[in-house]
Order: C-alpha cells, then sequence, then structure tokens
C-alpha cells in the first residue's frame, strides 16, 4: 500500500511510517484520557499530567528498547520535551525552558553528533547485551523499592507555589553564586577533558630519528 | 667450710665436666687427671661436711635434723603459688650418700685410668663421669623436689650416655635406649607424684611436705596414691620388678660404669628416694607394703636369675638387682638404718666385685664364665680381693655384707610377716650359692679356654690399687655396727647413733640367735655351691636337667623381654600406626591439601566474574546498591 | 490540583526505565542515553518535592538547575571518551573495552 503513496526516499517512508504507529499507539491512550475528563473522573490538569507522562514514559521505553539508535535518540527528543511539560505542569517555566535549551538544543545534538562520528549510519541496529533479563529484575527492585517508599510515605497536602523569575534569577546569583561558579569552572573541565580525549593524537617524536642521533642532547 | 658449702659438692664435678666435654682433645691425657683431681676434692669436702655434721651431736642427743642450707627462689609464678627454688638439705642420709658416692667415684675413676686406658674417646669417658657424678650428688643433696627431679633426669641422661659408651656396637645402643626408656616409664610416676604433692601442700621443699603430711593435713589415699607414684620412680631408678629388664642388658657399657652406676650409686637412688620419704611411708601402710613386696619379689626373682646366668656382668647385675631388693625390703618395714647400712657395704663390695670382673675381662677379653677358669695362678691379687668381695656378699661374718644382710633380717623378722622373712632367708642361701658359683668358675678349677688363660695376667697397679682398698673397706666396714668402734674413732654414741639416727640408743641390734642362724644360711650356700661347681661341675649339669623349664624359666628372665617387647609392638605400635594412618590421611590429605584444592578450585571459578565489561560491573554495583540500600531499610 | 505522589512515581518510573536501559544496552551512545534518562527523572523529583513542600525557599528548583547543567557537562565529556574508544576499536559497543579480564 505505502508503494502507491508519491514518496520521495526512504526516509520519508520511515517518517511516515513511524509516525502512524505513534499515531496507533498514542491515539487510544488519548481517547481514553479524553473520555475521563468530559466523564469528570479528572480534572483538566490531570489530563495534561497523564498526558505529559504518557509521552514520557512511552519515550523513555523506546529510548532503552528500541533496537535502531537513531530511532532510540530521537524517542529520547520526545522524552525529554515531554519532562519539560511535566515542569510547566509544575509551574516551574524556568526548568521547562532550560529543560528545552539544554537537553533539547544542547544534549541531544552532541549525542546525534557523537552518532554521526562512531558511524551509526552504516550499522545502526544494536543488538542488546546478555544480561538483559538480570537488568529488568534489576531496575523493577530499584523501581519497586522506590515506589513502595512513596507510597508508604506521608506528606502533608499543600498546593503548588509560583515561583517568580525575579526572586529565582536574585536567588540564584546571590545566595547560590559560588554553586553557579563552580558549574561553570566544571563546565569549562568538561568541554577541556573532551577536547582532550577526542582530539587526533599529536605526532611522534620518534620521527626525527636522524637528528636525535646525530647530536644527542643537542638542540633541536 | 661446713655443711652450708654442701652445694660445693656438686659443682666440682660439674665444673671438670664443662671443662673436659668441649676441650679434652687439646688436653694433655686427654684430661683424666682434671676428673680425678675434681673427684678427690669432692671427696675431701664431703668428708668435711661429714665433721660439720658430726658436731651437731651433743650429749647423746642429736640435734635435729641437718641444716637445710642456701636455699634462694628461681621461679616464682603468682607469689606464693608455685615457686621453684635451688635448696639443699644435709642429714644423716645425705651423709651417708656422699661419703659413698665421692669415695666409690674416686676409685672407679683411678681404677678407670688403667682400665680405659688407649680405648676410644677416653677424655669424654672422663667427662661423662664427672658428669655423672655431679648429677648424683645434686640428687643427694637436694632440699626439694623438683631439684631431686632434675638431677634424676641427669643422672638417667649420664646412664645413657656411658651404656651407650661403645655405640658402635648396636647392641650397646639398643641397650642404652632400653635403660632410658625403662627408667623414663618411672620417671613418670615420680613427676606424677611429685605433682600431687605439691597439689596437696603447695610447696615442693620435701621436709615442709613430710611435715605436712605428719600434721594429718593431707587425705590418707590421697597419700598413698601419691607415694606408691612417687615409688614407682624408685622402681624405674633401681631396676626393681616390673621396670628391671634394663639393668642386665646395661652390662653393655664399660665395666668401671657397671662398677659405679649399676651398683653404687644410681641404681640407689631410688632406696634413697624412698628412704628420704620414709617418715610418710611409715604414715600410709599400704604403700609401704608395696615397697616391701616390690623388693622381695625383686630379691627373689633376682637370684634365681643369677644363678644361671653365664656372663660374669650379668651375673653381678642380677645380684645387684636382688640386693636392692633386700634394702627395698627393710625400708618395707621400716629399717631405715638397717637399709642404709647395707647400701654403705653393698657399696663397697658390689663395686669391688665389678671392678675385680673388670679386670679380668681387661686380662683376658673374655666375659663368659664357661671359657674362664683357674684364675688364681695367674692373677692371685685379683682372686683375693674378689673372694673377699663375694664373702662379703655371701654374708659370711666379718665381712661387711654379714652385718648389713643380718640387721635386715633381724628388723623383718620382729616388724614383718613370717613369710617374707622365710622368702628372704631362702634368697640369702641362694646369693651365698650363686656367688661361690661365680667365684669358682671364674677363678678355680681348670682353664676352660686355654688361650684366654694364657692371655690372664695381673693388672697394673693402677687398677689393682682400688681393688685393694675397696676390699679392705669391705671387710671393715661392718664393724661400725658395733658401738665401741665408733667411740674409738670419736663418735659419740657410736657410729650408729651419730650417723643413722631415728632409733635412739641404739642403733644396730645384733642378736646372737639370730646371726648364728644367719651365718648357718651362708656357710650352707657355699656348701652347696663349692658342692655343685667343683671341678668339672659335673653336678650342676645334673641339676640342670631336673627342671629344664624352671631353668628356661630363669634363663629367659621370667620371659618379661618377651612381654614387654610383644606389648610395645602390638600396642604401642599399632596406636602409631593409628595416629599415622590419621595424620596422613584427614589431618595432611583432607585437611590441608583438601583446603588448598578447595580455595584454588573456587579461585578458579571465581575468576571468571572479572569479564573486563562494562555492564556487567554496573549490574554488580547496581545490585550492591539495591542489596544496602533494602538492608539499611530494613528490608532484607 | 495533582497530588504529588504522582509527579515522584513519574521519576521513579523514569529512573527506573533510564536503569535497565543502562545495565542492558551494548552501545556506548545508548547508555550515555539511558543515563539521560535516569538525570531527568531525578531532576523531576527535585522540582517537585521543591514546588509542593518548599515553595519559599525554593532551593529544589536550583538543584534541578545545576542537575540539568552537570548531566549536559557530563555527556559532552563522556562523548570525547566514546570516540576514543572508536578511535581504538572502530566500534563503540562497549563490549569492545574489555583486557582487564581474567
Amino acid at each position: 500500500m505505502l508503494e502507491r503513496l508519491p514518496l520521495p526516499s526512504q526516509f520519508d517512508r520511515v517518517i511516515v511510517m513511524g509516525s502512524m504507529l505513534v499515531v496507533l499507539i498514542a491515539a487510544p491512550i488519548v481517547l481514553v484520557l479524553l473520555a475521563l475528563l468530559i466523564g469528570d473522573q479528572i480534572s483538566a490538569p490531570e489530563f495534561v499530567f497523564w498526558l505529559a507522562a504518557a509521552v514520557v514514559v512511552g519515550g523513555a521505553l523506546g529510548a532503552v528498547l528500541l533496537p535502531n539508535v537513531v530511532h532510540a535518540a530521537l524517542s529520547l527528543v520526545a522524552t525529554l520535551l515531554g519532562v519539560a511539560g511535566i515542569y510547566l505542569l509544575l509551574v516551574s517555566d524556568f526548568i521547562a525552558l532550560v529543560q528545552i535549551l539544554v537537553y533539547g538544543g544542547g544534549v541531544v545534538i552532541l549525542l546525534l553528533f557523537g552518532l554521526m562520528l562512531t558511524n551509526a549510519q552504516d550499522d545502526p541496529v544494536v543488538t542488546d547485551g546478555s544480561q538483559k533479563p538480570f537488568a529488568f529484575v534489576v531496575g523493577a527492585l530499584i523501581g519497586g523499592t522506590f515506589i513502595a517508599a512513596i507510597l508508604d510515605a506521608e506528606f502533608g497536602s499543600s498546593a503548588a507555589t509560583v515561583v517568580a523569575f525575579e526572586d529565582f534569577g536574585a536567588r540564584l546569583f546571590r545566595d547560590y553564586l559560588v554553586p553557579v561558579i563552580v558549574v561553570a569552572v566544571l563546565l569549562d573541565i568538561a568541554l577541556t577533558g573532551a577536547f582532550v580525549n577526542a582530539r587526533p593524537d599529536p605526532p611522534e617524536p620518534a620521527e626525527t630519528t636522524e637528528d636525535a642521533t646525530a647530536t644527542p642532547g643537542g638542540a633541536s | 667450710m661446713g655443711m652450708e658449702q654442701v652445694w660445693l659438692l656438686p659443682a666440682i664435678p660439674f665444673a671438670a665436666f664443662v671443662i673436659l666435654a668441649p676441650l679434652h682433645r687439646l688436653m694433655p691425657r686427654q684430661g683424666d687427671v682434671i676428673a680425678i683431681l675434681g673427684m678427690a676434692a669432692a671427696f675431701v669436702l664431703a668428708l668435711v661436711v661429714i665433721a660439720d655434721f658430726q658436731g651437731f651431736f651433743v650429749d647423746g642427743q642429736f640435734l635435729p635434723g641437718g641444716q637445710n642450707a642456701y636455699s634462694f627462689d628461681w621461679v616464682t609464678i603468682g607469689g606464693d603459688f608455685f615457686v621453684i627454688e635451688f635448696s639443699t638439705w644435709v642429714d644423716s642420709i645425705t651423709v651417708v650418700m656422699i661419703a659413698v658416692v665421692t669415695f666409690v667415684a674416686l676409685m672407679v675413676m683411678v681404677y678407670s685410668v688403667g682400665y680405659m686406658k688407649g680405648e676410644v674417646r677416653y677424655g669424654w669417658y672422663f667427662a661423662a663421669m664427672s658428669f655423672f657424678t655431679a648429677a648424683m650428688l645434686l640428687l643427694v643433696i637436694s632440699g626439694n623436689l623438683i631439684q631431686l627431679y632434675l638431677a634424676w633426669e641427669g643422672v638417667g641422661l649420664a646412664s645413657y650416655l656411658l651404656i651407650g659408651f661403645y655405640w658402635e656396637r648396636q647392641t650397646a645402643a639398643e641397650a642404652a635406649k632400653k635403660a632410658f626408656i625403662t627408667t623414663r616409664i618411672g620417671d613418670v610416676g615420680l613427676l606424677i607424684g611429685i605433682i600431687l604433692l605439691w597439689r596437696a601442700t603447695g610447696t615442693f621443699d620435701i621436709q615442709e611436705i613430710i611435715h605436712a603430711a605428719e600434721a594429718g593435713e593431707i587425705g590418707m589415699r590421697y597419700l598413698t596414691i601419691s607415694m606408691v607414684f612417687v615409688f614407682a620412680g624408685a622402681v624405674g631408678k633401681s631396676a626393681q620388678f616390673p621396670l628391671h629388664v634394663w639393668l642386665p642388658d646395661a652390662m653393655e657399657g664399660p665395666t668401671p660404669v657397671s662398677a659405679l652406676i649399676h651398683a653404687a650409686t644410681m641404681v640407689v637412688a631410688g632406696v634413697y628416694l624412698v628412704a628420704r620419704f620414709l617418715p610418710i611411708y611409715d604414715i600410709t601402710l599400704v604403700a609401704r607394703d608395696v615397697v616391701l613386696y616390690t623388693g622381695l619379689i625383686t630379691a627373689v626373682m633376682a637370684a634365681t636369675m643369677g644363678l644361671v646366668s653365664s656372663d660374669i656382668k650379668r651375673v653381678l647385675a642380677y645380684s645387684t638387682m636382688s640386693q636392692l631388693g633386700f634394702m627395698f625390703v627393710a625400708l618395707g618395714v621400716g629399717a631405715l638404718t638397717a637399709a642404709m647400712f647395707h647400701l654403705l657395704t653393698h657399696a663397697f663390695f658390689k663395686s669391688l666385685l665389678f671392678l675385680g670382673s673388670g679386670s679380668v675381662i681387661h686380662a683376658t677379653d673374655e666375659q663368659e664364665v664357661e671359657q674362664l677358669g683357674g684364675l688364681w695362678r695367674k692373677m692371685p691379687i685379683t682372686t683375693v680381693t674378689f673372694v673377699v668381695g663375694g664373702l662379703a656378699l655371701a654374708g659370711l661374718p666379718i665381712f661387711a655384707g654379714f652385718w648389713s644382710k643380718d640387721e635386715i633380717l633381724a628388723d623383718l623378722l620382729e616388724t614383718g610377716p613370717l613369710l617374707a622373712y622365710i622368702a628372704l632367708a631362702a634368697t640369702a642361701v641362694l646369693t651365698a650359692i650363686y656367688t661361690t658359683r661365680l667365684v669358682i668358675l671364674t677363678f678355680f678349677g681348670e682353664p676352660k679356654n686355654r688361650r684366654a688363660y694364657d692371655r690372664a695376667h695381673e693388672q697394673p697397679a693402677i687398677m689393682v690399687g682400688p681393688l685393694v682398698l675397696l676390699a679392705a673397706l669391705a671387710i671393715v666396714a661392718g664393724f661400725v655396727a658395733i658401738d665401741g668402734v665408733g667411740e674409738a674413732l670419736g663418735f659419740a654414741g657410736g657410729i650408729g647413733a651419730v650417723v643413722f639416727e631415728g632409733e635412739s640408743g641404739h642403733a644396730f641390734s645384733i642378736e646372737g640367735g639370730l646371726a648364728l642362724g644367719a651365718t648357718m644360711a651362708a656357710l650352707a650356700g657355699v656348701f652347696i655351691g663349692v658342692i655343685y661347681w667343683r671341678g668339672d661341675a659335673r653336678r650342676a649339669e645334673q641339676a640342670r636337667g631336673w627342671a629344664p623349664e624352671l631353668y628356661q624359666l630363669f634363663v629367659r628372665r621370667y620371659y618379661f623381654d618377651d612381654l614387654y617387647q610383644a606389648t610395645i609392638n602390638r600396642v604401642i605400635l599399632g596406636l602409631g600406626g593409628v595416629v599415622a594412618w590419621f595424620d596422613k590421611r584427614v589431618v595432611n590429605e583432607t585437611g590441608v591439601d583438601g583446603g588448598t584444592q578447595s580455595i584454588g578450585y573456587l579461585g578458579y571459578r571465581l575468576k571468571f566474574l572479572q569479564t573486563g565489561r562494562i555492564p556487567n560491573y554496573a549490574l554488580g554495583m547496581a545490585l550492591g546498591a539495591l542489596i544496602l540500600t533494602l538492608i539499611a531499610f530494613g528490608v532484607a | 490540583m495533582i497530588p504529588l505522589e504522582n509527579f515522584l512515581l513519574l521519576s521513579a518510573v523514569l529512573f527506573a526505565i533510564g536503569f535497565y536501559g543502562v545495565l542492558a544496552r551494548r552501545s556506548a551512545i545508548l547508555i550515555l542515553i539511558s543515563v539521560e534518562l535516569m538525570l531527568a527523572g531525578v531532576a523531576i523529583n527535585f522540582v517537585a518535592f521543591s514546588t509542593y513542600l518548599d515553595g519559599e525557599a525554593f532551593s529544589g528548583l536550583i538543584f534541578a538547575l545545576f542537575v540539568i547543567t552537570v548531566a549536559a557537562a557530563e555527556v559532552g565529556l563522556a562523548l570525547g571518551i566514546v570516540l576514543r574508544l572508536y578511535r581504538e576499536r572502530n566500534t563503540a559497543n562497549v563490549d569492545a573495552a574489555d583486557e582487564l579480564r581474567w
């Protein structure tokens, strides 16, 4: 059926198929949630929350389960955008913005560069390791531990408080100035380290052997 | 200079040993002069001590005991709890012992200069002899049990060294081992006894223990058992039944060694020990009866075995065993004086007999009486001295043995069971018989081995001198029993009263009737011996045929050697095999090797965990963190 | 309002999924992606707690900011290492770096 569509290239076909898959999976979920909303089972904020949570979890599952590295990276993008939505629900617009900027604009780009430099386009499919079952068990155990702890705890119910930009910035650069500087230095170090690691190896000093034997300890 | 310096008595010979043992090869004459000088000095010092001791006798009464001179603490644990000290104690028993030991040792050493001339390890001989005398003297002057036990073991060691002097000979090495091991069994008993006594009284000091026992501080059964254990040590050292098997074999050593150690001094250490503790044995009469009957059995047994032995030294060894039995019988009825007196006289005439036999052996290179005979023509002086010694042993009047043996028999009749008296009297007759047999077969009659006879000649003066001196003593030593002699010598109340205290007034009782009876018995024995073994000893051969099994029993030493060897083979070596199997299989293979292999295998299996792969390590870390979390929050 | 537990549960689920990915994935890039998921979950946790329970002193928000920043730095550094690994072994598979083994 798809061959009959007037598609320009292979990639477009992949995008189309992927979008269709996502819609197929997402549509039932959205419909259910809508039904619940209209039926006054959940409130509007909760509706948005469940939607965003679905995106986050779906994207995360895709990131860890999809065999194709590029697909997995793109799934990560979806997750990060979903997380930004969660931040908005938590009335922390600043953090949401930072999330999109840093993660979406920085981290994902870096990851895609990494994929490119390791020639992932030649062989994008990576089989997972042999310890998948153990990993599943351990992951489930950790998640279970956390969930049990959360359900067991009692939190005083209170409303979400909004934090103004000005207050946030003032606080950040007044009370937490030192950590900010430290993080700046940290970024600096990280970038330097990355550069040192990633640069091509310097040329061997032993290539100038004639000079070394002729003048031992002589000037270069 | 007096009793306080009695500790010098063992110190001088020990110094001689210390000098001679490493250096004897470098000295002129290999140092025998030093040994003899040391011994002479010790003898003189012993006389000084005796003189000082005699000074304690005042107005016909003795001042209590001797003097506990020179005691100092060496090891103290827990304040008063466990104290090892060096202490000396001089009393009448000590005085007799030091006189005997120093004099006989001196005689034997002088004799040895001639006997051991040209022998291999000449210098070491004198060093070992000095060591022996040092240990023996330390033993008799000891005031506490630990020191006594130390000297006891030292004496045993010296005996081992000297029996095995010719250790190139397999039989000598075996005999030395046998002596040491057999006495060791007795020594364990002694040690147990010492420990038991210490547990009851808290002290090792002998006099304190005696006082505690006399004061009734120790329970009767406990005390009896302790004294029996102590007696076990005496049984071992004095070659009494059942630990007697080593003494005949100990004759493998040089003859002067037999004269000193296995006749006059070391073997009487057991007698000395029991004599020391006699006050306690007088309380625990059961233990004292053990002493009595052990001595009695040994006396009879040994006399029968001496009757059929054909080696001169072996006969004398059995005789020593028997005479020691006599001494223990005396102690067994509480007759301290009789026992010590017999110890004194026996030392003289037995060492005389041994040295005499040594002269014969040295001259003819033969030890078997079957090969000897008619030597009186070739070695007259030796013959005379040997006969004197033999008569003393047989117990004929005038000679020393008569007085002491008569003393024992008299005391036995007075206080002991009649059966014991009859048995001991019979043994005295047997003694006379086998002594006469020995003398006749060796020195009289026709020579049986012409070559040995031709070789015989009188020995040099240095060997004959001690023989004559000892023979003189064998004659006169008995006269100390007569008070008149003692008073004439300056001992008020007679020597008996001064030296052999315990019985006030007369120490010696010489009854005419009993003395006459003893004389008749001895003469009868001599007479029988002469008849049976005179000439070609035809009658003795016939007698052998009367009861061949009995003869075999005597010759095979009542089969005790076989019994012990069988026990060792089956029981001890069997046990050893079991223990060896256990050590090899269980301890070594399973435990040690098994442990090694298990760990090696475990390591081999575990190493595959180190795959080098990061995800594996990440899983490990995650697992660890998870478990720690669960534990921290009380879930796992 | 949305209860607090919802956000916390979401963060726990996200963390667990990321955890599984770190242990199960073989390609280095994919492992880094999973690490990002975990960090995102952590940040959600901080922000949720801060908003609901600590409104005046919003230290959780600041912490979340730093988490995001450090996550970015870490990805950059890690990619440098991945490129080095790729240069040596010609693959991004972490199983290729297994010389420190028995």
